[in-house]
């Protein structure tokens, strides 16, 4: 720096949060102290309009050209002040926080030492605001379109709300038909509204919007490039039925020579399916899909004397010929709406599901009384011996949620309540029904939740304190083995069927997703959102946002809620039409970069490749970064034998001062 | 080993157009030393070498080789340079692939299946080096010293390198052309020679670690004949930040060897060139071996192996372990 230093070092009160701890007079009195310090000044609210006011003057009236703030995180309040020096002329990024409440207030009890631990962050920060260098974000152009992956209600919403604003959306959903798990339940909670008959106008408007692009039955296969600017590539998978003829009459479904064989995995494996098959009659885009796994003519090439669906097929749809075809496009934001898979009941073998017939799971409750259900709603089950009706009922709550057992510790949030909501329909639908609900904890936090609970309550379902501890059969009834944890009473009740309510786990297949578009997890597997309170429904990629259960468990309005929360935000670089990106980005020394590479491993975004450059004659390969990908992590530094990958403001020479401050050396 | 066929196939390799020279080993010029030898033409090759006393690693001159700034207008000379190499050389080469240190087209390999060789320290105390000219050979599982007198048998035992007893691949890993047929490696099992070591208590090992640092005299041979330091621009010497110090005492000397060694995780090819060009004596080689066996032990992962391999340093797997971290 060719001027000389006049520092402004500013320590905030944060009301009492910092003050009540920190004595704020004898910090800003060292402050005073310290080498090139011009002002130091202590304030109730540094981040407040007269706080900023307060650093403004001085920069102008006193010629101020670095400033230290001492209060909260950056995480927090760095943007505000970055703000402040720019209005007042300076480069933002001649600023530094000094983390005097996460790191001091809040973590320590006793003043004096609270005291001298802030002065010594003061003193650090100090040391590195002067060899900071200015740095110049950058504003590159956004394209106006957005890619949802998966269309669950999470993913109709979002994509219906950014279609609506006006732009491109690219709609990907890996399964032939949109509608997700909400497609799949019969009533929803605590409204009783049906699920179908709310999702399914959803469902059709995506397909007719003009600023859709409906890609079902296709996956992601790449995404490169950084916000407003992501290349994807999707890959459509063969139908082997070509859609633009298809009008979805059925005809080949009921002709196809395996009809019926196989489970349908809407039905949850209870209603059957052919080879050429509709997953549900509500499906949309409503044309049929051919099984390339059962299909006997796609797996053994031949099928009778020929395929039966392409005789039934009158506009002659049936391709066998059809290859998977490759789109590509650019987009400017990214949602991440990819749900959630139900627990594995055979993780709790305790519980027989995998043993007793009627040992089923939530999810195929809602499909056994479901009106368009494999039962047509009519609740029969299998005692082993007959279908019947069943006349007692169990409901386990918790299961696969809240049990370290099988590494879930969360709460799943909605089975209580569709466990409530399965228990109302069951004594609609069998008055004399005897139903029990076995639970640790009710949770009935939502709105309309406890007058829910109430009433089922009130209906004479009972609910019973305990963790049942086996399943076992008596004669042709289910004995579940239990503690009335309440009145300490050890029972064995008789039941014809049992429903497990399964909780809510990460896709098994999220992991693709996680190294298509480097997200993280959270420690729960669930996909980790940017800040648990202030940035849920960002992730930490810019531009990459999360809606629904892939982010964690959610019921259906929260779903739809976050989905609004991520079209908005996905909605602010498509609008805004460019993206700023910041400048605190990793920068190589070229000289002393000896073109290993190992920094092109290392960066989590892929924002450092090899170039070629002319050194003295020579051609040799350097990193180069693209200051667009990079989020100033480090990692490249770290990995750098020869120092030679910095990320600017936290270079070495900035901040081994910072470190020998703090350790008391001048 | 067949001296006429190594300078025969050399005499091919230097001849060819788009070769600047080849890399080897002749007699020194004192008692049974042995040299490196930069051959540039076909008339060279008689005085080429390949003996139990062809120990040092060849691949350093690789990186070492100083690129001279081109003048304008002037094209750099883009000739490959071959070079001979051992089992464990090749390793070198092999790494130096890996981190692109140098280009697979900038260079022509002559591999040779090595039969182990002397520590010419331990040779020496026996039979002491005189001005007489006198050369080692391999003579079946032993060696023999050939000078003025009678021929000697040496047993091997006796002066074979302890690079050599470790050693699990004599064979070049990569070459592009081999003389001489593959020979069994005779490490019995994986030992890394650090057992000894490993058994003595914390206190023991430092005592140990401080008796053998604080003889460091930062002559910085190792870092020299180290075939994978080559960094343009080392750390270790930067003044800007200073991450050692200049001064020679135990705790700069520990700093500038243990971030050598942390440098070298995953990358050391155990050539051993460290230790045997050390003035003073300090085991490195156990330290870096250390290093390499619990890359192995708890990655899996042996360097210099394969050319195509992802940097050590560079690659995550999510259940990569973490339980030596303290």
């Amino acid at each position: 720096m060719t001027e000389k230093p006049k520092l402004g070092v500013y320590i905030c009160h944060c009301g009492i949060n910092i003050a009540a701890t920190v004595d704020v007079e004898a910090v800003t009195e060292f402050a005073q102290s310290l080498p090139n310090v011009v002002v130091a000044r202590n304030y109730s609210y540094m981040c407040s309009d007269p706080g900023q006011l307060l650093i403004k003057d001085d920069i102008q009236e006193s010629g101020l050209n670095r400033v230290v703030v001492a209060s909260c995180s950056p995480r927090m309040h760095e943007p505000t002040f970055r703000k402040a020096l720019q209005e007042a002329g300076l480069n933002p990024y001649y600023l530094e926080m000094a983390n005097i409440r996460e790191q001091d207030s809040w973590v320590h009890q006793d003043r004096e030492e609270a005291t001298a631990k802030a002065k010594e962050l003061v003193a650090a920060a100090v040391a590195k605001v002067r060899l900071l260098e200015p740095l110049t974000p950058r504003e590159v152009d956004a394209e106006p379109a957005a890619l949802i992956i998966g269309a669950g209600i999470a993913g109709i919403q979002a994509a219906l709300d950014i279609g609506d604003a006006g732009f491109k959306v690219y709609l990907v959903e890996q399964s032939p038909s949109v509608g997700g798990r909400m497609a799949q339940l019969d009533k929803t909670f605590p409204t009783l509204d049906c699920s179908a008959c709310i999702l399914t106008p959803k469902m059709v408007d995506v397909a007719n919007h003009p600023n859709i692009e409906l890609l079902a039955y296709s996956e992601v296969e790449e995404v490169s490039g950084f916000v407003g600017n992501f290349d994807v590539k999707v890959r459509k998978k063969a139908r082997y039925v070509d859609v633009s003829k298809c009008t979805g009459c059925g005809d080949c479904a009921e002709a196809c020579r395996v009809a019926g064989r196989f489970p349908n995995e809407f039905e949850e494996g209870m209603g059957k399916r052919g080879a050429i098959y509709l997953p549900f009659p509500q499906a949309v885009p409503a044309k049929y899909t051919i099984d390339p796994e059962r299909c006997l003519f796609l797996t053994r090439g031949r099928c009778g004397k020929s395929p039966k669906c392409v005789d039934a097929c009158q506009p002659g749809a049936i391709d066998f010929e059809q290859k998977d075809e490759i789109v590509t496009f650019k987009v400017g934001a990214i949602i991440v709406a990819t749900g959630f898979d139900v627990f594995d009941a055979a993780k709790k073998p305790e519980y027989g599901y995998t043993e007793f017939p009627n040992v089923i799971t939530g999810l195929e409750m809602e499909r056994l009384v479901s009106a368009s259900g494999p039962t047509g709603g009519e609740i029969l089950v299998d005692n082993g011996e007959e279908q019947i009706v069943p006349k007692e009922i169990a409901f386990i709550q918790c299961v696969g949620s809240r049990d370290q057992s099988v590494g879930n510790e969360y709460c799943s949030r909605v089975c209580c309540m569709y466990t409530a909501k399965q228990a109302h329909l069951i004594k609609d639908k069998i008055p004399d029904a005897k139903v029990k609900v076995y639970y640790i904890d009710v949770r009935a936090f939502g709105k309309g939740f406890e007058e829910f609970y109430d009433r089922v309550r009130r209906e004479g379902i009972r609910y019973v304190r305990g963790n049942p501890s086996e399943i076992f059969k008596r004669g042709n009834k289910l004995i579940v083995k239990v503690e009335d944890t309440l009145t300490a009473t050890p029972l064995e009740d008789e039941f014809d069927l049992v429903v497990l309510a399964v909780g809510l786990e990460p896709r098994a297949d999220d992991r693709k997703t996680i190294d298509l578009l480097r997200l993280s997890q959270s420690p729960d597997r669930f996909l980790m959102e940017a800040h648990p309170k202030l940035r849920p429904v960002d992730t930490a990629s810019d531009g990459i946002f999360l809606a629904g259960c892939c982010q964690g468990p959610k019921d259906i309005p929260d779903t739809v809620a976050q989905a609004k929360g991520a079209a908005a935000s996905a909605l602010i670089p498509l609008a805004r039409g460019k993206v700023s990106i910041d400048a605190q980005v990793a920068g190589v020394i070229e000289d002393t970069c000896r073109g290993c590479g190992f920094c092109v491993s290392i960066c989590p975004y892929t924002a450092i490749e090899l170039v070629e450059i002319n050194r003295m004659g020579h051609m040799v390969e350097v990193a180069r970064v693209n200051e667009a990908l990079c989020k100033g992590c480090g990692s490249c530094s770290a990995g750098c034998l020869s120092n030679s990958i910095q990320p600017k403001s936290f270079r070495d020479r900035q901040i081994l001062p910072q470190i020998a401050a703090l350790g008391g050396i001048k | 080993m067949d001296l006429n066929q190594l300078r025969k196939v050399a005499a091919e390799v230097v001849s060819r157009d788009d070769v600047k020279y080849l890399i080897g080993w002749r007699r020194g010029t004192f008692g049974y030393r042995v040299a490196p030898y930069f051959v540039e033409d076909a008339a060279g090759v008689d005085e080429l070498i390949f003996s139990p006393l062809c120990i040092s690693n060849l691949a350093t001159y690789l990186t070492l080789v100083e690129k001279l700034p081109v003048p304008r207008g002037q094209e750099p000379d883009k000739r490959k340079v071959a070079l001979l190499v051992k089992g464990c050389d090749s390793r070198a080469v092999a790494q130096l692939l890996v981190e692109k240190g140098v280009k697979r087209e900038e260079i022509v390999v002559v591999g040779l299946p090595c039969p182990g060789m002397i520590d010419r320290d331990l040779l020496a105390e026996k039979y002491p080096e005189t001005d007489k000219a006198a050369e080692l050979r391999w003579n079946g599982e032993d060696f023999l010293l050939v000078g003025e007198g009678e021929d000697i048998v040496i047993p091997r035992a006796e002066v074979l390198a302890e690079k050599c007893r470790l050693c699990r691949h004599p064979n070049p890993v990569l070459s592009d052309i081999t003389v001489g047929e593959p020979v069994k490696p005779w490490a019995a099992a994986d030992d890394s020679g650090v057992a000894e070591i490993e058994a003595k208590g914390a206190a023991e090992r430092w005592d140990y670690w401080e008796e053998q640092f604080s003889k460091c005299v930062r002559c910085y041979s190792c870092k020299s004949a180290c075939p994978l330091c080559y960094c343009e621009d080392c750390i270790l010497d930067r003044l800007d930040p200073i991450w050692v110090n200049r001064a020679v005492n135990f705790s700069e000397n520990t700093a500038f060897h243990l971030a050598r060694a942390f440098h070298l995780a995953g990358r050391c090819v155990e050539c051993g060139e460290c230790e045997r060009v050390c003035p003073a004596g300090i085991p490195l080689g156990k330290l870096n071996r250390k290093l390499a066996q619990t890359v192995r032990e708890e990655y899996g992962f042996e360097p210099g192996l394969d050319p195509e391999a992802e940097p050590f340093q560079a690659s995550y797997k999510p259940d990569d372990p973490e339980e030596f971290i303290l």
